[in-house]
């Protein structure tokens, strides 16, 4: 690709994302900061999810020592590169806290089980985990890609070594931070509930979310041809992941909501309530049918999984996906009834050129498969059957 | 007459020495190949030509089967065929019924996708495999892949198979006598069945045992064992050792109305029936009708219920001249104090549910036996 059409298509991003950017400002002032708050939790969630689960796509790559997706792995080392910004998009987060988050709402030391959970969500504790997650998330990043990034030029196998040695802990790390994460920033909007795996909840969806980014990424470069050598075989693998982690995903939620659906107590069931009736009843269903049905039916076949044309699609059904699930999460809590209107399109475009931008221009500089890896070439000839 | 060989076979070293002779080997001509290796080898399929296996879409309709299947049942027996209302959920619960969903279809897909694969694809049962009789199959099992050319046509020339799989790079070159007999013959079918039988009997038998004689585990009894005095426990507090206490003579427990009347005919005369004509009253003496009658009276009372071939005594036509006539307090007292073999309900049903009954009883034989002018 020329560089004429790399500025060009730079410049388109940019331009979108200030219109964007001008109709956050516009939804701030002119329908109220909850609404605004919301939105930008969603987009801080769903950037997170994206960082963390192309992160973990990378360390699964390292521990299982899988040769298949060598190749492929610059792809979701790009799109981490997203981890960074996550430091700014949090930074602005932080003072939705007094606004939107039921915690910080004046009355709520007159509820009990808030009281309760006083010693975890106060100021200072709940600044103190922001800080150290987006620490060790930056730090993971700088272990994981940056230093797969340098082996394209040292061509050194021992950074391979010690790839795989982190790997593990990363996982270790990831398990911790994202359950702080999702408690923090998803579930303590609505601090009365209680679900013990929302943590895995959350993760399920990102690393759904990760495997769809990745494919589209792949299937991009590789029809510009700046993938040789990733074949159908390779494509296969990453289908089959989607379609694994979609079942995943599924049986997560479900679980989570058949326990509280089951016991039906006050504390637990008026989360799902609110997001299960009245203008938000027709989101849960298109989230059952959506998230679950359009990918495991659409996959299911071997054929399926090496269509790229098939996969293309369905990658953006499941990414448009990510967006409903973290939307049915979220945006309860800027008022009642469904959400969905302008401010929601100027946020999305915003934060959607603006991740855009940062991915491709990542995915520019640099070769386009970890060209220091000793185990490219046996990822390369990787075939089925 | 010598039997046809079931086929010459080779081995080689490594799955890639095996892939790269299959070509070579084909090259001659023969077409029909069969490989044998200690763990899947990819690229194997493709490189004996196999087409991609059914197996995957037999699995698939039969676990839809199975999911469609046991939602349509859970629906069937919860909200249509005895609607079970729980914690307040309506009988639509199918939240509750995902778990036995998939459940039924990992059932039959797991047992389709194992048992078609022996059964239907792979041709089992197959006794006396002759590969099972060779001298190199424990290193087939373990770290040998071998490649059988199965005799296609008429001439058939094991010496020339034999060297094309020498000349392929296979070693140890051995030629497979035709399976000694591909099916079981009866004996063997007996013993099989016989063999089943014993099974099922010391299987059957041990569970029996098991029951009877160890003494069952009871996993919670935090219900069950309770610091009060459960009906008919004696107790040494009064003095006539029972836990269960009368009521004092001529008193009556809050709630109840008495059965003023001492007999049949008695109660006739005395009981009236307290409760006033509405809709309300006769849809409740139906539903308590239906619920603890209908099994023995039929729900037209008229004594000829489904129970009927199995239950000896004959419950009475209510539908009868008799019963028309019968008073409204006689009804009454027969639910409440049973009549000879028919049940006394006092217990189950509330003073008021057993004058809805009688209405409903009166509604019945009308209905049954309407003059014109209801008809009108
Ligand atoms: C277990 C079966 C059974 C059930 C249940 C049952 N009955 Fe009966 N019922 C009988 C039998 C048997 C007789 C005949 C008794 C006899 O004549 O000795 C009878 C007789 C009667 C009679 C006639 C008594 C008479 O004067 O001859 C009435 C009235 C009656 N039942 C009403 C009811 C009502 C109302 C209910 C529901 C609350 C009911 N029965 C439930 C078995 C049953």
């Amino acid at each position: 690709m020329s560089a004429a059409t790399t500025n060009h298509r730079g410049r388109a991003l940019l331009a979108a994302a200030a219109v964007g950017a001008a109709g956050m400002a516009a939804t701030y002032f002119l329908d109220g900061a909850a609404r605004f708050w919301a939105n930008w939790l969603l987009w801080f969630v769903i950037l997170a999810c994206l960082a963390l689960g192309t992160l973990f796509l990378v360390a699964l790559q390292h521990i299982t020592g899988s040769l298949w997706s060598v190749p492929m792995r610059r792809v979701p080392e790009r799109i981490a590169a997203l981890t960074p910004w996550l430091v700014p998009v949090a930074a602005v987060a932080l003072f939705s806290v007094p606004a939107v988050f039921s915690w910080t709402q004046p009355g709520a030391d007159a509820v009990t089980p808030l009281v309760l959970k006083s010693a975890w969500l106060n100021y200072p504790f709940f600044i103190l985990r922001l800080a150290a997650c987006l620490a060790l998330w930056m730090l993971s990043y700088h272990l994981l890609v940056r230093r797969s990034l340098r082996q394209d030029e040292s061509k050194d196998p021992r950074v391979t070594v010690s790839l795989r040695r982190f790997a593990p802990a990363f996982m270790i790390i990831l398990a911790l931070t994202i359950t702080v994460f999702a408690f923090d920033w998803v579930s303590s909007l609505e601090a009365a509930w209680y679900s013990d795996m929302f943590g895995v909840y959350l993760f399920a969806g990102a690393v759904t979310t990760a495997i769809a980014a990745t494919t589209l990424g792949v299937i991009y470069q590789r029809r510009r041809g700046r993938l040789p050598g990733v074949t159908e075989d390779h494509l296969y693998n990453l289908g089959g992941l989607m379609f694994g982690f979609t079942i995943f995903w599924s049986y997560i939620a479900f679980s989570q909501y058949m326990l509280q659906w089951y016991a039906n107590l006050p504390e637990e069931v008026f989360w799902f309530q609110q997001r299960t009736s009245g203008k938000m009843e027709g989101v849960f269903v298109l989230l059952m049918a959506g998230h679950f049905f359009v990918p495991f039916l659409g996959l299911m076949m071997r054929s399926d999984k090496k269509d790229w044309r098939r996969l293309r699609w369905i990658s953006i059904w499941v990414l448009f996906m990510e967006f409903v699930d973290v939307f049915w999460l979220i945006s309860p809590i800027a008022g009642k009834g469904l959400n969905l209107g302008w401010p929601e399109a100027a946020f999305a475009l915003f934060f959607l050129s603006a991740g855009l931008l940062v991915v491709s221009r990542a995915m520019s500089r640099g070769p386009d498969m970890p060209v220091g890896d000793p185990f490219l070439e046996d990822g390369l000839k990787f075939h089925l059957r | 007459m010598r039997k046809p060989a079931y086929g010459v076979l080779a081995l080689f070293p490594s799955a890639d020495a095996l892939l790269k002779a299959i070509p070579k080997v084909k090259a001659r001509g023969y077409a029909q190949l069969e490989a044998y290796t200690p763990y899947p080898v990819h690229g194997l399929d493709a490189a004996l030509g196999l087409p991609e296996s059914k197996l995957g879409v037999l699995v698939f309709l039969m676990a839809a089967f199975g999911a469609v299947g046991v939602f349509a049942f859970e629906w069937w027996a919860n909200a249509v065929n005895y609607p079970l209302l729980t914690g307040g959920k309506n009988a639509f619960t199918w939240p509750a019924w995902i778990p036995p969903t998939l459940e039924g279809s990992i059932f039959l897909g797991t047992f389709t996708a194992a048992l078609a694969m022996l059964f239907i694809f792979n041709g089992l049962p197959f006794f006396g495999h002759p590969l099972l009789q060779t001298k190199t199959i424990d290193e087939i099992t373990r770290d040998r892949f071998a490649l059988l050319i199965v005799p296609s046509g008429a001439a058939f020339d094991e010496a020339d198979a034999a060297a094309a799989l020498r000349a392929a790079g296979g070693a140890a070159v051995e030629t497979l006598p035709a399976p000694s007999h591909e099916t079981p013959d009866a004996a063997w079918w007996t013993r099989t069945a016989l063999a089943i039988a014993a099974a099922c009997a010391v299987a059957g038998g041990a569970t029996a045992f098991a029951i009877r004689v160890f003494p069952t585990v009871k996993p919670m009894v935090n219900m069950e064992v309770q610091p009060r005095l459960d009906a008919q426990e004696p107790d040494s507090f009064f003095a006539n050792g029972r836990g269960m206490r009368l009521p004092p003579a001529g008193t009556v427990p809050r709630g109840g109305t008495p059965i003023l009347a001492a007999s049949l005919d008695a109660a006739g005369r005395e009981l009236i029936d307290p409760l006033p004509v509405t809709e309300f009253v006769l849809e409740r003496g139906r539903r308590q009708f239906d619920r603890h009658c209908a099994v023995c009276h039929d729900r037209l009372g008229t004594g000829r219920a489904s129970l009927s071939s199995v239950y000896t005594a004959k419950p009475a036509d209510l539908q009868s001249s008799t019963m028309r006539k019968i008073a409204d307090g006689s009804l009454y007292w027969v639910i409440s104090q049973g009549y000879n073999t028919m049940p006394a309900y006092a217990a189950d049903v509330s003073p008021d549910d057993r004058w809805a009954i009688v209405r409903y009883i009166r509604a019945l034989q009308r209905s049954q036996d309407a003059p014109e002018r209801d008809l009108k």
